[in-house]
């Protein structure tokens, strides 16, 4: 496990550079992201590092042995540049166009752009949200766009080019998390503080609708005739995500702890997968680039968790007390249902970001949170826990 | 833009406790995959060989009664897919259950089957029902308990294997239930005294409950055959009341009773504070919430699981004081989330040990007297109890019971139920 202090500054959001396997940039705030300042982190490993990282891969179980022997020195295997920002950052997206090019999402409502080849101020800055805006996302098929999300109810969607926003999506809610699908560069979606979870689809005309195409209760159907039972109330929802495979599924987490997954080809059908386990409210989930089953979660409970949705019917099968996973080394397995395939609980504070590696071996991953710690880890070293 | 505080109460908001029911309100959840309870039967109970059941069979106590839930509950025979029977005694069980339930009106695609766990079979039938719709083996089923001690005494042991006779544990299957009654009062140092109060706890209050009418809420009249025995003549009649109830019983009335076992010591167990030889049936309808709604069929309470263990057979009686905390550690509760007991008085001996020892509120035990008063049908009882304590929290506007019994060779059983009047 490698780990990077952001010294000063609680993490909020971490993202892998989608062109580089070695960097990972860091959105976090000072003071917890009350009052006071910003601050992006864009890290690389470097070759120090880099060597340590293939070690981990070759001998998963050498990784505590690293952390021993490294500890001291992982510090200076990071290369750093840092952007400082007048207002808290919640949220950051690399550019999937240009590899320099990175957004930030602040707490005073303002989306900027920057550009790791300059200098240090923005190279773009749109103030048009009213209220801080929490999420987000650059768009992964058309690459000329991305979008952002804001307490202030709207989701409001950016070309780099344009000087003001190309579109405003309202949800009168709000509104924690946005994201673009990874199959469609029109179909975008949204989960918010009133439970629901919107999906967008610019192709519609917007007439009255605005391009919401469902509105899905993600804490279930309210009750019917013969079922008046309802299993759980509503409560804010906080991060969803695509599936990276399967066009149609994303999952929703947030402050009842259980994770869900829908299918919006039967939007009214309710979760197709749930996924409890999480102490407290669940603050981001992130879907593996690598195997359609997989997602990873950070939670208030200061745990990382890692799980399968059970969709491919390898959801992990315990051998001789592991939990081994089929695209992770394992045997086969026949389980159909979600489950939870380990946890990683060496954040000492509620953990905000989490993103996956896309490049190499197919467990590594990013987690920041309140404790001001980056880290870095292989989710195969957690498997069984 | 929100100031700090906004800020600050938007993050306190996403870690608020989630609000995760524990405890009596994780019991009083209503899911649409719950086991209810559509109705909840019985037999008035009657003396063995004396009372109005004497001239009944085990065949037509069952027929009987399946005929009044048929008729009582209003649902489709059709729509009926098990029966599970608890009995004891009668030879012949399994031909008797099935006839039974096919004589009183249940189609053909209704099964039946037999439960016999000695005292807890009752109970055992509760829960062999409620698992076979759990694990969607069935959507309704019916839970019968019943015995006609009548007709079928219990003739104790059978002849066992030497293997049997000879092991320490094993070979206390042969001491008769008297005998277990005297080993528990002598190692636990249960007085008489002790038991005839308890036992006169059990008559008096059976009496005021039959006295107000309360137990006319669990009693459905049964039409049967009645030889008197002083004419010899058979007549059709009605029998609608309890009859093991002795009014005006009390401690020192039953101090005069002499000892049923001077062969054992201590000899403190009588004919006045053991449990009464008695006939009797009661029937439990079953069915998932989702499937009752559907069926517009009454809710009436909730089965919340049941657990069995087992202690020496020497002394079997206090098998409720490790059944009742087990089953309370499974469902999360305590003591004193419990409403009512439901505790058989198979012997006085075990009742005031098992009082005593979990520390319960006598008030809440057998609000309505128990087995000593009302008599111990022993298949019948596990179901006759439920019947009773869901009837009690009706009228005491609560929620949560605890049934229990002890159960010859060694074990205890219990269940939790929750009443949704």
């Amino acid at each position: 496990m490698l780990e990077f202090r952001t010294e000063g500054f609680n993490g909020y959001a971490v993202k892998y550079s989608p062109f580089f396997d070695s960097r990972i940039a860091v959105a976090a705030s000072a003071n917890f992201g009350l009052v006071g300042n910003g601050r992006l982190y864009i890290l690389n490993l470097t070759a120090n590092g880099i060597q340590a990282e293939k070690w981990c891969v070759a001998h998963v179980d050498a990784l505590s042995v690293i952390e021993e022997t490294l500890c001291g020195a992982i510090t200076n295997a990071w290369t750093l540049f840092r952007f400082d920002t007048q207002d808290s950052l919640y949220d950051t997206a690399w550019s999937e166009q240009n590899e320099h090019q990175i957004v930030v999402a602040s707490g005073d409502g303002s989306v900027k752009l920057y550009d790791i080849s300059t200098d240090q101020f923005p190279i773009q800055s749109w103030q048009e949200h009213k209220r801080e805006v929490y999420s987000t996302c650059w768009n992964l098929v058309s690459k000329d766009t991305f979008c952002s999300s804001s307490w202030d109810g709207t989701i409001k969607i950016w070309s780099p080019q344009r000087p003001t926003s190309v579109l405003t999506l309202p949800t009168h809610s709000c509104t924690y998390s946005s994201a673009f699908s990874p199959h469609s560069p029109s179909i975008l979606s949204s989960v918010a503080s009133d439970s629901h979870l919107r999906i967008f689809d610019l192709r519609t005309p917007s007439s009255a609708s605005n391009h919401l195409v469902h509105l899905i209760p993600i804490h279930g159907p309210p009750p019917t005739l013969h079922h008046q039972t309802q299993a759980h109330p509503p409560s804010e929802c906080l991060t969803h995500d695509w599936n990276k495979y399967r066009s149609t599924t994303i999952a929703t987490a947030g402050v009842d702890t259980m994770i869900r997954t829908f299918d919006i080809r039967a939007p009214k059908q309710g979760p197709t997968a749930v996924l409890q386990g999480h102490e407290y409210a669940v603050r981001k989930i992130a879907w593996s680039p690598h195997l359609s089953d997989v997602l990873l979660s950070a939670s208030y409970d200061m745990t990382t968790r890692v799980w399968s949705d059970g969709s491919t019917g390898n959801g992990g099968e315990v051998q001789g007390g592991v939990v081994q996973h089929p695209g992770m080394g394992g045997a086969g397995a026949t389980s159909g249902l979600g489950r939870n395939l380990g946890r990683m609980d060496r954040h000492t504070e509620f953990v905000t970001g989490v993103d996956w590696c896309l490049f190499g071996a197919e467990g590594w991953c990013a987690s920041v949170g309140w404790d001001k710690r980056l880290l870095v880890w292989d989710v195969r070293a957690i498997m069984g826990t | 833009m929100a100031s700090a505080q906004q800020r600050l109460d938007s993050v306190l908001g996403h870690v608020k406790v989630p609000q995760r029911p524990a405890g009596t309100a994780k019991l009083l959840q209503k899911n649409p995959d719950d086991i209810v309870i559509t109705l909840a039967v019985r037999t008035p109970l009657t003396k063995a060989r004396k009372g109005g059941l004497k001239d009944t069979p085990l065949d037509d106590l069952l027929i009987a009664l399946l005929k009044i839930v048929r008729e009582k509950s209003g649902i489709d025979p059709n729509l009926v897919e098990d029966v599970c029977v608890g009995n004891v005694l009668a030879p012949g069980q399994a031909y008797v259950a099935r006839s039974a339930v096919l004589a009183a009106g249940f189609p053909v695609t209704t099964a039946a089957s037999v439960a016999n766990r000695f005292c807890s079979s009752g109970l055992l039938a509760v829960q062999n029902i409620a698992n076979q719709i759990i694990a969607g083996s069935i959507d309704v089923g019916l839970a019968v308990g019943a015995e006609s001690m009548s007709g079928t005494a219990d003739d104790g042991a059978p002849k066992m294997s030497s293997q049997i006779l000879n092991h320490p544990i094993a070979s206390q299957n042969e001491q008769p239930m008297g005998r277990t009654s005297e080993n528990v009062a002598g190692q636990f140092s249960v007085t008489r005294k002790a038991m005839d109060e308890f036992a006169a706890s059990s008559f008096q209050k059976a009496e005021r409950a039959q006295k107000a009418g309360w137990v006319d809420d669990e009693i459905v009249p049964i039409k049967v055959h009645f030889k008197d025995p002083k004419t010899g003549q058979v007549s059709e009649q009605v029998i609608s009341r309890d009859d093991g109830v002795r009014y005006g019983t009390t401690a020192e009335s039953l101090g005069k009773i002499r000892a049923a076992f001077p062969q054992w010591a201590p000899s403190a167990t009588t004919g006045g504070n053991a449990s009464q030889i008695t006939d009797g049936a009661a029937a439990i309808l079953l069915m998932k919430r989702a499937r009752a709604e559907q069926l517009g069929q009454p809710i009436v309470g909730k089965f919340c699981g049941a657990t069995i263990i087992g202690l020496e057979p020497r002394i079997m009686g206090i098998g409720p004081s490790y059944a009742i905390p087990k089953i309370l550690g499974k469902v999360g509760l305590s003591i004193d989330d419990v409403d009512v007991f439901e505790i058989n008085e198979a012997f006085a001996s075990m009742g005031v040990y098992c009082v005593d020892k979990l520390g319960l509120d006598p008030a809440k035990v057998n609000p309505r007297g128990g087995a000593i008063a009302l008599g111990h049908p022993l298949g019948c009882t596990g179901t006759r109890q439920i019947v009773t304590a869901l009837s009690e929290l009706r009228r005491q506007d609560k929620r949560v019971a605890v049934t229990s019994m002890c159960v010859g060779t060694g074990m205890g059983m219990a269940g939790v139920f929750v009443s949704e009047h």
